[in-house]
């Protein structure tokens, strides 16, 4: 198995490379900022809840890792919610 | 179902395919699982394993039904993947993914291609093809998800990133395009005339390029194929190399392979 490689292209160990005709690594041209919280839910009488987060910049893959990360449960509901979102009424 | 000898099923186009769809979910769960841990990101490397597993899964509920064929008499270790010697995956597959555009290729292409067999499966005549596909269908959601995800984001990243992605992406082009077979394949045939799967594979091959053409086109990136406004299909742009097409495995035998004895022979093209 690999470890954790920071170039995606790179086989294990082989760290960040300079990407051809540009100067960001690789990893920061893919690093992905986009937080989203993570709500679901058991049964229909209880409330969603947050069951945590995942880091993506595509709705699609967020989607995708929300379902494979968190398949604990058979949740009925899950939904995302950006954290850019979401509206602060009491700050901590 | 256990297959005894008196009810096996007499088909060795319906085996062939069974097999090849078998072998390939089988040969990506293993190179999936490779990069379990070694995504980009976390939460990628998870989405991996999650789809290793399913992939995995897919092949050890067909390698069962080989069992129910009488191709499968002639040699019964051919159809468990503990025993089997036979590999019928895409040549693309015999080696480790050179790195993640290749993972995302796969995903995205070859996975897709065999979804779009399974769609066309959802009311064969067989059965037990049917209730898989139906199954299989519904869970290729979450991996089309994945791979198209993925696409955009290495795309859209530059630079060497979308090179690489390209560049797996025609590796894996016409062998993909290939699996469907020629259209006259007497295979895929054979399956649509016996009520297996709802289009014969040209038909098949152009519903596929209609799921990957356009989010490839919005991306920039081009691939041979052509729209025909005539049958309102897409279709490949150039000739597929099926003077490389080895029909019983339905793969491609690497361009560079030589034949026994050609290099004795003397090849005109040998460098």
């Amino acid at each position: 198995m690999k470890s954790m490689s920071s170039d995606p292209q790179a086989p294990a160990g082989a760290g960040a490379e300079a990407g051809l005709g540009t100067d960001r690594p690789r990893r920061e041209a893919l690093n992905e900022r986009r937080v989203w919280h993570v709500y679901a839910r058991r049964k229909y009488d209880e409330p969603l809840h947050e069951i945590g987060n995942v880091v993506a910049d595509d709705v699609e893959l967020a989607r995708v890792y929300a379902r494979s990360i968190y398949d604990e449960f058979s949740w009925i509901e899950m939904v995302l919610v950006p954290r850019d979102c979401i509206v602060t009424v009491i700050a901590p | 179902m256990t297959g005894t000898a008196a009810a096996r099923i007499d088909n060795a186009a319906l085996f062939a395919v069974l097999a090849s769809l078998a072998d390939n979910k089988q040969a990506m769960g293993r190179r999936y699982a490779y990069w379990a841990n070694g995504a980009p990101a976390l939460e990628a490397a998870v989405a991996a394993a999650a789809m290793t597993q399913d992939e995995i899964g897919h092949a050890r509920t067909l390698y069962p039904l080989l069992e129910d064929f009488a191709q499968a008499a002639t040699d019964p270790r051919q159809v468990a993947p503990e025993t089997r010697t036979l590999r019928y995956h895409l040549a693309f597959l015999d080696r480790e993914f050179a790195g993640w555009s290749d993972f995302v290729a796969t995903n995205f292409l070859l996975d897709g291609a065999l979804t779009t067999f399974f769609e066309a499966a959802q009311h064969s005549a067989y059965e037990p093809l049917r209730q898989r596909a139906r199954k299989i269908v519904q869970e290729e959601q979450v991996h089309r998800a994945h791979a198209e995800g993925w696409v955009r984001r290495l795309a859209r990243a530059g630079g060497a990133v979308r090179q690489a992605l390209v560049s797996s992406l025609q590796r894996l082009w016409e062998e993909t395009l290939c699996w469907f077979g020629p259209d006259d394949d007497p295979v895929m045939g054979q399956l649509y005339r016996d009520g297996f799967i709802d289009a014969p594979p040209a038909e098949l091959r152009s519903r596929y390029l209609q799921h990957v053409i356009p989010l490839l086109e919005g991306l920039a990136i081009e691939m041979p194929a052509r729209f025909d406004p005539e049958s309102k299909r897409w279709l490949p742009k150039q000739a597929l190399p099926w003077e490389r097409w080895e029909a019983d495995s339905r793969r491609l035998r690497p361009a560079s392979y030589q034949a026994p004895g050609q290099a004795l022979a003397g090849g005109e093209d040998q460098p």
